[in-house]
């Protein structure tokens, strides 16, 4: 067993056992460090899949920002461990659970199915070599992202831009507003 | 029909299983349950488990593309998760619980 | 000036006199009201003239002016335009409908000048002038239909003016509803009309009428014809169909003069003449034409002398004299109408506004047994009504004798006449003289029975003023259609009214008029029955209604159940309701019952019920729960893998 396949395994086993407790977990707090927790395993497998930027980036932006925000406003509501966690209603609930779990069944089958047949890259091919070769230094990756990122895709960066300036107005105005058409007091 | 070479090699299929269980994860978490919070948390979860397949597929298809939707995805997630806290704050203000069922004076 | 602008004034210029009065009825100013409808229809009433010498000084043989406004229906064989036609016919209905109405309209400023509705009434009076005007102008069946039905709105309208009194308002019913009737037949007539000609133009129509008399009941052209003549017995309010018009006296008794005596009703008579080489060609349906006005004039005329209301009086007057008139086009003599049509236009509208006048009077009361000498309060209106009186019994040299001698004499004399259709017509004139005496008699001279609380006064110039014009016109009116026989006898003076209408009437068959024969000595000694026994009738009305009271009552103890029929207006009406209405009622009560409520409700019931039911279904679906959303997302998430995988 590789180091890789190693790697792998423990990590998928921190992001799968994470992410269960973000869901099973009554506190919310606990949800909120289980979720940091299956950021920081994703993170690691972005760098296992050679996506060193991108790992970086997940790690500042949710880690940094994102759950940062999260806990805060639990803070902010001092919210204790809940009596009624889950929703209610037995025939939904045994709809929602069967559903789920067909879903991850069949999500899985059409993975296995579907792309057992077709490798993506045959193997000993130029490309593959290219790969290799990739994966040995990781600025190259990042370069090529960046190159994408600049040149081709600068519309849709620039886009971006100009939506999280529009929601930073939103969230502003959203949280200055007095509840809206519901108001009653 | 199980290999061992399952185990020990790792491919774009083992990334795909782990994101798709970690889509379900985060899908049992919306429908489930009700803090509002947590429900967002899972739509984070989601997001995640997308991106861990965007990355596989960039790196096996030799292609920067899924990485660039990865950035994005990630900035478009940042700012959802801003409204959306935005709006339970707004929501905590009015009822002093972020329970979803609030949402259902949305309905007509 | 260019006919096209002249034919349109007169049409359009009612029409925006409706529009000012209709968009400001509320108004209760009776005098702004009132002379915009005047002037409105006295415009027309010049237009008219001017129209009129226009065809004086065409010849003879195309006097004939047509305006064609635009094509308003083209669908495929059919084409009507509307198009407005003038000539010999249509100008003299022009001159009595504009020249008669706007004198009404005139006494009407004094007649309703009390009432709230004042403004509305002038539109509707205004409106109804515009619509007989189309009847009359148009030059097509279907532009007349659209006249045609407009008059009948308009007479709905103005019966039932005072609505709030239901029994008023229901007499506008029956009377819509029984033009109703006769419009169906009119249809048809129409329609049968069209598919034998393929046209509706009354000239092209008149040009293709058959040159052999159609000798089958069964005829195309007889059936047509027939068909239009039932559509005319509802609107002239023949046998059968009549019985509406007595009602329709519930309105003001200015409408009455203007609808219900001088022009809607004779509607149906001006259509006849209109067509008449169509009626010419189905002698079967001039005889059923011939009957059925002179049983009318003879009925109408029996149940007239023993109503008491001075207006139900009238109306019978009415009836009878319009039977007249289809005596006359049924035996062929059109021209004979048409001149009845004029002369029944102007004393009839005297008649009647006088009553109005008198009504106007006595504060509303119109049952003669309480008037009796009210000549010496309303000098004006009494001397009027006698020369209406004069005329409408046929006191020689007033125009009622002149028009009604003369179809007595082609009653008698006409290939399609008969003796006794003669008889008929002359004990209709008994009966007239009788009734119409009497009535004079009740109401004008002998003792005054009126009330002590009511002090009769003579009416303002705007009402007088229309009466002693119309009674000048019923007594000179006669002279410009004086019939041959007493043309002899005055110096020749020409029968101005047979040249002038002989270009658009057709004679009947030759080969008809070949087979009859008849001497002037002939025509005296029938005219001499029929005056004579007019005048003895007249001389005994007068004597037992002013000298000797008791001879009426004992005659009316002695012959009780005749008494009896005749009040009770022979029971047509009960006959119509017990044989026609309650069980057509009762019929569709039943099937309103067992079809509509049990069958046709309850399928749209159950539609509905299905809907709801569905829709209750699939509510619950959308309950505002956004996990639940969010979870058929998921299971159509699961359709789609399901799907994928299968393949």
């Amino acid at each position: 067993m590789s180091m890789d396949a190693v790697l792998f395994w423990f990590l998928s086993i921190v992001v799968i056992g994470a992410g269960l407790s973000v869901v099973l977990m009554s506190n919310p707090i606990y949800s909120a460090l289980s979720l940091v927790m299956t950021m920081v395993g994703v993170a690691a497998l972005f760098a296992t899949l050679n996506a060193y930027f991108l790992a970086g980036v997940q790690l500042i932006v949710y880690t940094g920002a994102v759950m940062v925000l999260f806990v805060m406003v639990l803070m902010l509501f001092d919210l204790k461990r809940e009596l009624q966690a889950f929703s209610r209603g037995k025939i939904t609930g045994f709809f929602k659970i069967a559903g789920v779990g067909v879903l991850a069944g069949l999500l899985v089958g059409v993975i296995t199915f579907t792309t057992q047949k077709t490798s993506l890259i045959a193997e000993g091919s130029p490309l593959a070599a290219d790969i290799a070769a990739q994966a040995a230094s990781g600025a190259d990756n990042t370069k090529i992202l960046s190159e994408n990122l600049f040149l081709k895709n600068i519309l849709g960066f620039e886009l971006l831009g100009v939506l999280l300036l529009v929601i930073a107005i939103g969230v502003v105005a959203l949280s200055r507003s007095k509840g809206g058409t519901h108001a009653r007091d | 029909m199980l290999e061992t070479s399952m185990f020990s090699e790792i491919g774009l299929n083992h990334y795909l299983v782990l994101s798709a269980l970690l889509f379900t994860i985060g899908m049992a978490g919306i429908l489930l349950r009700r803090n509002l919070i947590v429900v967002l948390m899972s739509i984070e979860l989601m997001l995640n488990a997308v991106n861990i397949s965007f990355v596989a597929f960039s790196k096996y298809n030799m292609n920067s593309e899924g990485q660039v939707m990865v950035f994005f995805v990630m900035t478009i997630a940042a700012a959802e998760a801003a409204v959306g806290l935005a709006i339970i704050v707004s929501i905590f203000k009015r009822f002093k619980e972020v329970n979803i069922r609030f949402f259902e004076h949305l309905k007509g | 000036m260019d006919h096209q602008i002249l034919i349109a004034v007169l049409l359009l210029s009612p029409l925006l006199g409706f529009l000012i009065n209709g968009f400001r009825f509320r108004s209760q100013s009776y005098v702004i009201a009132g002379t915009v409808a005047t002037l409105a229809v006295t415009v027309s009433f010049v237009c008219s003239i001017l129209l009129f010498i226009e065809l004086l000084a065409l010849p003879a043989e195309s006097r004939r002016i047509t305006a064609h406004f635009f094509e308003w229906i083209n669908l495929g064989d059919l084409n009507i335009n509307a198009a407005f036609v003038v000539d010999q016919i249509s100008s003299i209905m022009l001159l009595i409908i504009t020249g008669v109405g706007a004198l009404i309209h005139l006494f009407s400023i004094g007649y309703m000048h009390h009432d709230k509705g004042v403004t509305k009434y002038f539109s509707y009076l205004n409106f109804f002038v515009f619509n007989m005007l189309i009847l009359v102008l148009g030059d097509s069946l279907v532009t007349m239909f659209v006249g045609w039905e407009g008059v009948g709105l308009c007479s709905y309208l103005l019966i039932g003016f005072w609505f709030s009194d239901s029994a008023k308002a229901a007499a506008g019913m029956k009377a819509f509803i029984t033009n109703r009737v006769g419009d169906a037949a009119f249809l048809l007539g129409m329609f049968i009309l069209f598919m034998t000609f393929g046209t509706l133009n009354f000239y092209e129509l008149n040009a293709l009428a058959p040159t052999t008399m159609e000798a089958s009941w069964l005829g195309a052209v007889t059936l047509a014809t027939l068909m239009l003549f039932i559509g005319a017995t509802g609107k002239s309010a023949q046998i059968p169909l009549y019985v509406w018009l007595p009602d329709a006296m519930a309105g003001p008794t200015p409408v009455s003069a203007l609808i219900h005596a001088a022009t809607m009703v004779t509607a149906g008579v001006y259509m006849i003449i209109r067509l008449n080489p169509m009626f010419v060609a189905a002698p079967n349906t001039m005889m059923v034409i011939a009957i059925v006005g002179a049983a009318t004039a003879v009925m109408a005329a029996t149940i007239g002398v023993v109503q008491n209301d001075i207006k139900k009086v009238l109306a019978y007057s009415t009836v009878s004299q319009l039977g007249y008139m289809f005596l006359a086009v049924g035996v062929g003599a059109f021209g004979a109408g048409m001149m009845h049509l004029m002369t029944h236009a102007f004393f009839k509208a005297l008649m009647f506004l006088g009553s109005g006048s008198v009504i106007h009077a006595m504060h509303e009361e119109q049952d003669i047994r309480k008037m009796g000498g009210l000549r010496k309060y309303l000098p004006v209106t009494h001397f009027t009504f006698i020369l209406g009186w004069l005329a409408i019994i046929g006191f020689p040299f007033f125009s009622g004798f002149f028009s009604k001698d003369e179809i007595l004499w082609q009653s008698f004399s006409s290939p399609r006449g008969h003796t006794l259709l003669w008889v008929a017509g002359a004990l209709g004139a008994v009966l007239t003289a009788f009734y119409m005496t009497r009535l004079m008699a009740l109401t004008f001279w002998g003792k005054s029975r009126v009330d002590k609380n009511i002090h009769p006064h003579e009416s303002p110039w705007t009402m007088t003023v229309p009466l002693i014009i119309l009674g000048i016109l019923s007594v000179i009116s006669g002279f410009i259609g004086v019939p041959h026989a007493i043309a002899e006898f005055m110096g020749h003076i020409p029968n101005y009214w047979q040249q002038w209408l002989a270009p658009v009437i057709r004679p009947l068959p030759i080969e008809e008029l070949q087979s009859v024969t008849h001497t002037l000595s002939e025509e005296y000694m029938l005219m001499g029955i029929s005056v004579f026994l007019a005048m003895c009738s007249a001389i005994f009305a007068y004597v037992v209604y002013t000298k000797k009271k008791h001879i009426a009552e004992n005659t009316a103890q002695s012959l009780k159940p005749i008494y009896n029929l005749l009040d009770n207006k022979y029971y047509v009406d009960e006959i119509y309701f017990g044989a026609i209405i309650n069980p057509l009622v009762k019929q569709s009560r039943n099937l309103w019952y067992y079809i509509d409520v049990n069958v046709i409700d309850r399928m749209t019931h159950v539609a509905s019920d299905v809907a709801t039911n569905g829709g209750k279904l699939v509510k619950t679906l959308q309950n505002g729960n956004m996990q639940q959303y969010a979870m058929y997302v998921s299971l159509g998430l699961i359709i789609v893998l399901s799907y994928v995988l299968m393949r």
